[in-house]
């Protein structure tokens, strides 16, 4: 651990006066006990140990009095060197490293003068200054947490980041460095780090909704007197995040409540919005002009909506295209708008990202999906959210498609499905496939599912795909049937479907 | 006591003329190569005590541009015209020459002018200064000299009893007139004068240094800078070309020494210091020469390349120099406008400036200079 004023710290300090490195200490990191800041070299103590001596008044103009002086400073016991950034003091660069006195140059020597003080003799004052800082972010309106961690940054002059165990929630100033974030205690209040990457401080957030987060304030390199002043800092403004926390979840309860409502409005309109509803979408930014998907996610279990909708928001917005979602029932209902007709395979592009969407969510949510067909208009908006919502309730029982139902898919089958399900047909279905296993009736339909595909069907059962093969040669003997002839293959399926028990 | 100079003496000669140049006076070759045949060999070298006192003297010099000289190449007679002026002014022919500026081309250019006269063995200056203001006469202020500088097309410029700035001033205009370099005589002493207003027996300190320098040259740089009754201050490579500084006309050159040693060459037309990690270890009135580490030809300050390994040695300066004070501030650093630059002594002689005590103490080198 370092006590005292060390050259990384200093070159990242946010208020630094503009110090730059110019030659000396080579890679070393250098630690002074002491700064002395004086107008003129003669005004500088005649002996020194490890202390950085700083100059306010220009340097000499000419090289050989520079190397003078850097000598002079340097047989004097100062071990580092500031003087204002002037072109004679790069002519001395090599002597520096030479001599190994570290040379620094600086734009504000004072507010350099002023930190060097802070950081080395009144740690209260730069503690003091920095909890100014925090309670300067407060005065100025923020929009959300994000704007509000973008103040305090600012403020504060350091990157300021929330993190929970899996990585960075929201963070303002400069990227907080993977290696820092990994050493961060969660267990404790307040914690401190410090890397080769960098160095931070962080508090845990008493969040009443969210817990397992902290706010971290960091910075490139940060003496212990620095942590423990940001330490501080952090402190003072963890409230402030956890009530901005609380602040934007209510928000966005109410703004997906709203949305919710709208959509009711909008469907029970059938598609022809009065002018309110019309105004209220177009506030929100919902075009009933151009194509729409719909989409529809049910609860399969036990899941709070409104969860559901933040997740699927958060994924969605990495799409590029213009989409929104919000709560119905016991699940969420949204689509996506394109301004032109999209192309087929632009068309399959996005379906497949909500089928990617579908997995994410079903990672974290018991969920099935329905996907409405592409649909021109306010009506059409109408109904390929219909659409996407019967086929939700058709995914719901079809674990074998992961839960996800394209209607455009399964349209036709559906019609097939409609025209078998009657009384006659059910029974001979179910006396064809009697002298099926349970096992062997579902290998079946995934076998004829995933069109003949013996690693597909495996794929889809979760089973080897020599147990799909020989499943298959003894169900073919069973039922004595050559599936290779499409009309007995289609016979076959229909029965598979028929039978297979009511959802 | 009278020394015989001959023409088998001339590489020698021109070594230690050229170390005595201390970075300028011009090199010594273009001059070497007119002298060859252009002397009146074997010449012979009188002591200033060997000559009659009342004997009127001269001493002569190119002036200007070293590299002018060797692209308009001086005419038979240089001096022709400006010594009948100069022998006009003084009303009496002037039988005894004596040399103006040893080091660099002027030293040899002296035995080109020496036929018919006799030659004194004295020096104006002990080595090479930028200036007429650093002629040991007129810093001492002896009355009746008279400079004659020939100004192009016949025409000719003299000057008289004026202070050493403005002879200085005055002849730099001539000069430009010429058309950048000018055959330069001064008049208007007597040997006697010599005896106590110039740097004595100048030819043999050169020519033994010179000698020393032949016999030393190609081995090790201590072994040279003791040959020549100097010092050693730095071997090293040229990091970067001679660069402007704050101070007109003023350069400095980086050197990074074999030892790690950080070197700066302070230098005007002449070298006029010399840095070692920050600390002055030779200033002018020490003579500071550049040899190249390979060639061992002795280096002028234009050639002081990028990438060039030379050494840098101190020849101790003329005690005529140090001998009073208003000597001295003709001729250190500051009065060039330089300063932070001024050292009392030669180096070598003063323990607390000895170069070969390390003053970042990590040098190897332990070498004790002579």
């Amino acid at each position: 651990m370092s006590d005292g004023l060390t050259l990384s710290a200093l070159l990242a300090h946010p208020r630094n006066g503009g110090t730059r490195h110019v030659a000396g200490g080579g890679r070393t990191e250098r630690t002074w006990s002491s700064a002395v800041v004086e107008t003129s070299e003669d005004a500088l103590p005649p002996s020194a140990d490890s202390a950085l001596a700083v100059i306010v008044s220009g340097p000499p103009s000419a090289p050989w009095q520079l190397d003078a002086l850097l000598r002079r400073v340097r047989d004097r016991g100062f071990t580092g060197l500031v003087l204002p950034d002037a072109a004679a003091v790069h002519e001395s660069a090599s002597l520096a490293d030479r001599l190994g006195l570290v040379l620094l140059v600086v734009d504000r020597p004072w507010e350099l003068a002023r930190t060097c003080w802070e950081m080395l003799e009144q740690r209260d004052a730069m503690t003091l200054s920095l909890v100014r800082h925090v309670a300067q972010s407060i005065e100025y309106h923020a929009e959300d947490l994000p704007d509000q961690l973008r103040h305090v940054a600012a403020n504060l002059g350091y990157g300021v980041a929330l993190v929970d165990r899996a990585g960075v929630l929201v963070s303002a100033g400069p990227p907080l460095a993977q290696g820092v974030l990994e050493e961060i205690s969660f267990s404790g209040w307040a914690d401190t780090v410090r890397t080769d990457a960098g160095a931070c401080a962080s508090v845990r957030v008493e969040s009443p909704s969210r817990e397992g987060l902290r706010l971290v304030v960091h910075g490139a390199a940060l003496t212990d007197a620095q942590l423990a002043a940001l330490t501080t800092a952090a402190e003072v403004a963890m409230p402030m995040v956890a009530a901005r926390l609380l602040l934007d979840e209510i928000a966005a309860v109410s703004d997906v409540s709203l949305s919710s409502g709208l959509l009711s409005d909008f469907l029970e309109q059938k598609g022809a919005p009065d002018p309110d509803v019309e105004r209220r979408m177009r506030e929100r930014g919902w075009r009933t002009s151009g194509f729409h998907v719909g989409f529809r996610m049910l609860a399969r279990g036990r899941l709070d909506p409104f969860e559901l909708v933040r997740a699927v928001r958060r994924e969605l917005g990495r799409l590029p295209v213009d989409s929104h979602v919000t709560t119905r029932g016991r699940g969420v209902l949204g689509w996506l708008t394109f301004a032109d007709r999209p192309s087929p395979t632009d068309l399959e592009r996005r379906i497949a990202a909500l089928r990617d969407l579908h997995a994410t969510a079903g990672d974290q949510f018991p969920v099935a999906t329905g996907v409405g067909s592409l649909q021109e208009g306010g009506q059409g908006m109408v109904s390929t959210l219909e659409e996407a919502a019967d086929a939700a309730r058709l995914a719901v029982s079809r674990s074998s498609s992961s839960w996800f139902l394209h209607i455009d898919r399964l349209g036709l089958e559906q019609l097939l499905l409609a025209w078998t399900g009657n009384d006659t047909f059910v029974p001979t279905a179910q006396a064809l496939l009697a002298p099926l296993t349970a096992a062997e009736r579902a290998t079946l339909t995934a076998f004829l599912d995933h069109e003949s595909q013996v690693a597909a069907t495996a794929t889809a059962l979760g089973v080897h795909r020599n147990t799909v093969t020989g499943r298959m040669q003894r169900i073919q003997e069973a039922l004595g049937i050559d599936l290779d002839d499409p009309e007995a293959r289609l016979a076959v399926h229909l029965a598979c479907r028929a039978a297979a028990p009511a959802s | 006591m009278a020394h015989v100079l001959r023409s088998s003496d001339l590489p020698a000669l021109a070594a230690g003329c050229a170390l005595f140049g201390a970075g300028g006076g011009g090199a010594t070759w273009p001059v070497e190569l007119m002298v060859r045949r252009g002397a009146p060999w074997p010449v012979t070298l009188h002591d200033v005590a060997d000559v009659d006192p009342a004997t009127p003297c001269m001493a002569v010099a190119y002036s200007g541009s070293p590299e002018l000289l060797g692209e308009r190449l001086p005419s038979l007679d240089p001096f022709g015209i400006a010594t009948d002026a100069v022998e006009r002014w003084v009303g009496t022919e002037i039988p005894a020459l004596c040399s103006m500026e040893i080091g660099g081309m002027n030293g040899l250019t002296t035995l080109g002018a020496a036929a018919g006269r006799t030659l004194v063995d004295a020096d104006l200056m002990g080595r090479a200064f930028p200036g007429f203001d650093q002629v040991s006469l007129l810093v001492d202020g002896v009355p009746g000299v008279v400079l004659g500088c020939a100004t192009g097309a016949d025409g000719v410029a003299v000057v008289s009893q004026a202070r050493p700035a403005d002879v200085e001033r005055l002849l730099r205009t001539a000069i430009t007139t010429a058309g950048g370099w000018a055959g330069i005589v001064l008049g208007g002493f007597t040997v006697g004068d010599l005896a106590r207003h110039a740097v004595l027996g100048a030819y043999e300190r050169v020519l033994s240094v010179g000698r020393g320098f032949a016999d030393a040259r190609f081995g090790e740089p201590h072994d040279v800078a003791r040959a020549i009754g100097g010092t050693f201050l730095a071997e090293g490579r040229v990091q970067r070309a001679p660069q402007a500084t704050p101070h007109a006309g003023v350069t400095s050159v980086d050197l990074r020494a074999v030892d790690g040693a950080v070197v700066r060459l302070v230098a005007r037309t002449e070298l006029l210091a010399v840095l070692r990690d920050g600390v002055v270890v030779a200033a002018a009135p020490t003579v500071v020469a550049a040899v190249d580490a390979v060639t061992r030809e002795v280096v002028q300050i234009s050639e002081l390349t990028p990438g060039r390994n030379v050494f840098v040695l101190a020849l101790p300066a003329p005690a005529w120099w140090r001998a009073a004070d208003h000597r001295l501030a003709a001729v250190t650093p500051s009065h060039f406008g330089v300063e932070g630059l001024d050292l009392a002594t030669d180096p070598g002689t003063d323990p607390a400036t000895d170069p070969a005590t390390d003053p970042a103490g990590t040098s190897t080198d332990t070498r004790e200079a002579t």
